[in-house]
């Protein structure tokens, strides 16, 4: 580490002054930040303070999607590893390209994006358009705002809605086989043109016709679909991680899938023949991954403890209604944009509540 | 009792349960000001000789109270700005204070309930009672509604209340009789964290019968002890008058003011921190050095000594003060010395967090050795709502935050930004390290800048309306009288 420092140090007078490359001085601070933590102090009350900060705050997350990670990797194989390094790349370059024309800090918040973005794409996806996406994402959902911290949208979900509506066939065709056995297709490399390993249906898209997967299967994630929403095990293992550092909150999560279960099954008590039963929708699709790790975002997530509940149960409900009365098969996207959108007035509500509430306080 | 939010901030440097004395000081150096008092009104010359418990100066805005002088000696007014320094200093003659002779003069005027209260203000003890709801003095010739007495410290790290109370239990209790024959009907509440304890149960013995102080247990959480949050829990209104409240060390001080009738000269101080080698509890009076009380405890360089405890207290520059007379405990932090390699991502088993985002969460509650280090660098608000969880005034850091950002200084004193009582438990847990309570402290002076404007025109827009209607009055009263002096001869014409 003393020699990154010395490179650092010989750098410096590049980036900072009137050196030659001083307008990308935010990129050189956000790697010397990155590298070594800043020793600034406090200069007001209180004076010590708590060890988390915002990049360890993120990192969170990309520790809680290791286990669905490896998932990805195992079941769809090598050509996951090329779309998040495309996918950092080029959120990363936006992110910095603002950050440079605003002359503002980088912000940690594209670490989270850059992983979540390839996840819920098909497994097949050119590799340029996940490049698209991403940028999407991150410009409009993201930087058009303010950057993080001051979005509205969450810029996964933009960046894939965008390629929804933009590639409709690209992002609705063409699904990977899951691997299985020993190492999956952890060593393979697939693309649209292998064709033994595309088949057409994910779970969902099978249920529109009467077809329901196995729950254990889905549970495992042993199916086709979006390659890192699959494994509901690994989706599960680390959204608990995540609750438990408090960096998603779990009234956020545990309403979102418990309003889905109890609606889904009242569906299916009603007619079995044409709902799916509620274990199966709680498992299908994004649900599980969207609950933990996209609706939890705290930034485009209400603020409020109560308001969260509601915006869970709001995700929940949507996704259910979508999902069997819709023309798509699948709904948390949608429904994440909804919660989005409802959460500032959600927000709105309770502050108000409360502040009314403050009036006749002390 | 209904409270909300707290958090415990272990942190390393816990000051020991004894109290240790400190050699004595070859001089002192005592500020004029402290944090609530300005001592503006000097009453000795440069030069003059005084004895212990001589008043040096007062402050005219709060009820005269006094600045003693904790050791007799020679003053010196121009050696340090704002300082009255002692040389010279003789050891302390301990005498009675108030003069005999004054007394039935004084008696005479105010009665002998007003006399307890005479003595009390003018031998130091009445600077440890505060208001619940200002935080300012009360007025000691009012009627509070009620009285609020606290044996808890909470913060790291300032003096410890049960450390005064071990072996003075006796005092304490006389302390509270002299206290409640100050009032009529009031209420006493005393504040405990366990009323099962050993030392709850003799308190109880010994305050038996004494219908008028309730004993309130509540949990050890910081900042539970901050009256202004004790008194809203009580379920007190502000509005409904001044609530009296005041610490252990009050109580002992009302009991030697009103019992030996001596000033009160030194007080029970913690010295603590992670920088501290022993930390420990002394006795020390105004005017002490900081630098020595540093040196003496510390080792090494790149300190920072805290007047008050980690969380709220204020930096002091050692250089050349001494104590002030409100000082409850200095806190010793070291500067932050080398840069982390890769820090955000190390495990973090020896880092304590509100958060569960380091390995510390798995092991069972440690004290950290904290520096002063920011540990992060600023960022927008994330919206994480842990301020708010922490928050033990029941308000919305982050969205005063934000209307702050926003300028909207209408929407700030609707949300009542004045409710903070300043605990900095939001500023400490932010990850985006933005610095909430020092916001707040400064939006709460605007406001009440602004109000206090706004009040002033109205006053002033009345008085010119009042004046505006007079003359109008006079002009109208003069018209009248000349319309009746033209009317008249018409009239007369007429008949
Ligand atoms: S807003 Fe005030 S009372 Fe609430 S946590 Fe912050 S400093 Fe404490
Ligand atoms: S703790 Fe900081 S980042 Fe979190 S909501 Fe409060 S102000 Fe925002």
């Amino acid at each position: 580490m003393k020699i990154i420092r010395n490179i650092f140090d010989k750098l410096e007078p590049m980036f900072t002054g009137d050196g030659s490359l001083k307008a990308f001085k935010p990129l050189y601070e956000a790697m010397d930040n990155f590298f070594f933590a800043p020793d600034k102090a406090t200069l007001v009350a209180p004076f010590g303070r708590d060890p988390l900060d915002i990049k360890r705050f993120m990192s969170m997350v990309i520790v809680a999607l290791v286990p669905a990670l490896i998932c990805s990797v195992y079941f769809f194989g090598l050509r996951f590893l090329a779309m998040m390094i495309v996918s950092y790349a080029v959120g990363g370059a936006v992110e910095v390209a603002f950050a440079v024309i605003r002359k503002e800090e980088i912000n940690e918040g594209f670490l989270v994006t850059g992983m979540l973005f390839p996840m819920i794409m098909p497994p097949t996806l050119p590799l340029w358009m996940v490049g698209v996406g991403v940028a999407f994402g991150v410009l409009v959902g993201k930087e058009l705002f303010g950057g993080t911290g001051r979005n509205i949208f969450n810029p996964a979900i933009v960046g894939r809605c965008f390629l929804a509506l933009a590639y409709p066939l690209q992002m609705s065709t063409n699904w990977v086989k899951a691997g299985t056995g020993g190492i999956g297709r952890a060593l393979e490399y697939v693309t649209v043109d292998s064709v033994d390993a595309v088949s057409n249906a994910t779970p969902l898209v099978l249920a529109k016709g009467g077809e329901i997967v196995d729950i254990s299967k889905m549970f495992l994630g042993n199916i086709s679909g979006s390659i890192g929403e699959t494994s509901a095990l690994a989706i599960i293992a680390g959204g608990i991680f995540l609750l438990m550092t408090r960096v998603g909150n779990w009234r956020t999560v545990v309403a979102t899938l418990l309003s889905a279960f109890v609606l889904s099954a009242i569906f299916h008590n009603s007619d079995s023949e044409r709902f799916a039963p509620a274990m199966w929708h709680l498992c299908a699709g994004g649900l599980l991954f969207g609950a933990f790790f996209m609706a939890t975002d705290p930034v485009t997530s209400p603020v409020t403890n109560a308001g969260k509940w509601f915006y869970g149960i709001i995700i929940g409900i949507v996704t259910v209604l979508i999902r069997n009365f819709g023309g798509y098969v699948e709904g948390v996207m949608f429904a994440i944009l909804l919660g989005n959108i409802m959460a500032p007035i959600l927000d709105e509500i309770v502050f108000k509540i409360r502040i009314r509430r403050l009036a006749v306080e002390g | 009792m209904k409270l909300r939010g707290g958090y415990n901030i272990t942190l390393e440097g816990r000051p020991a349960g004894v109290v240790t004395k400190l050699p004595e000081p070859q001089r002192l150096c005592i500020p004029l000001f402290s944090r609530r008092f300005n001592f503006s009104e000097v009453l000795v010359t440069d030069g003059q000789v005084v004895s212990d418990g001589d008043t040096l100066a007062t402050d005219p805005d709060n009820y005269s109270v006094p600045l003693l002088a904790p050791r007799g000696g020679t003053v010196r007014l121009n050696d340090t700005d704002n300082h009255i320094v002692l040389e010279d200093l003789a050891c302390p003659a301990g005498k009675a204070h108030t003069p005999e002779k004054d007394l039935p003069h004084i008696v005479q005027k105010m009665g002998s309930a007003g006399l307890k209260r005479y003595k009390l203000l003018t031998l130091g003890a009445w600077q440890f009672f505060s208001d619940a709801f200002t935080g300012d003095l009360p007025d000691p010739m009012g009627k509070p509604q009620a009285v609020i007495i606290s044996t808890l410290s909470l913060e790291p790290y300032v003096a410890r209340g049960d450390v005064q109370l071990l072996n003075r239990l006796l005092q304490f209790t006389r302390g509270l009789e002299h206290l409640q024959s100050l009032l009529e009907y009031q209420p006493i509440y005393l504040v405990l964290p366990d009323i099962k304890s050993e030392f709850a149960t003799r308190v109880r013995e010994q305050i038996r019968g004494y219908a008028w102080a309730k004993l309130i247990e509540i949990p050890m959480k910081y900042p539970y002890d901050n009256f202004n949050i004790l008194a809203r829990g009580l379920g007190l209104k502000g509005a409904d008058g001044p609530v009296w409240s005041v610490r252990t060390e009050g109580i002992l001080a009302v009991d030697r003011s009103l019992t030996v009738s001596k000033p009160c000269l030194v007080r029970i101080l913690a010295v603590g921190g992670p920088a501290v080698k022993n930390p420990v509890h002394v006795k020390l009076m105004a005017g002490y050095p900081t630098d020595s009380i540093v040196d003496m405890f510390t080792e090494g360089d790149c300190l920072r000594a805290i007047n008050g405890g980690m969380l709220s207290g204020e930096a002091i520059n050692t250089a050349k003060s001494g104590l002030d007379t409100e000082a409850r405990g200095i806190t010793i932090l070291s500067e932050p010395k080398e840069r982390e390699f890769l820090g955000f991502v190390r495990p973090g088993s020896d880092r304590a967090s509100y958060s569960g985002c380091f390995l510390s969460s798995f092991r069972s509650k440690f004290s950290e050795r904290l520096t002063t280090a920011l540990r992060g660098e600023g960022r927008p608000c994330i919206s994480c709502n842990y301020c708010e969880e922490v928050c033990p005034a029941g308000i919305m850091p982050h969205l005063l935050h934000k209307y702050l950002y926003e300028d909207l200084i209408e929407e700030l004193d609707e949300a009542r930004v004045d409710l903070c009582v300043q605990c900095g438990l939001c500023s400490f847990v932010c990850p985006s390290k933005i610095e909430l309570k020092q916001q707040f402290l400064e939006a709460i002076d605007l406001i009440a800048k602004e109000k206090e404007e706004a009040r002033l025109e109205k006053e002033a827009a009345e008085k010119r309306a009042q004046e505006e209607a007079a003359r109008r009055e006079a002009e109208e009263a003069a018209a009248n009288e000349k319309a009746k002096a033209d009317d008249a001869p018409v009239e007369d014409s007429g008949e």
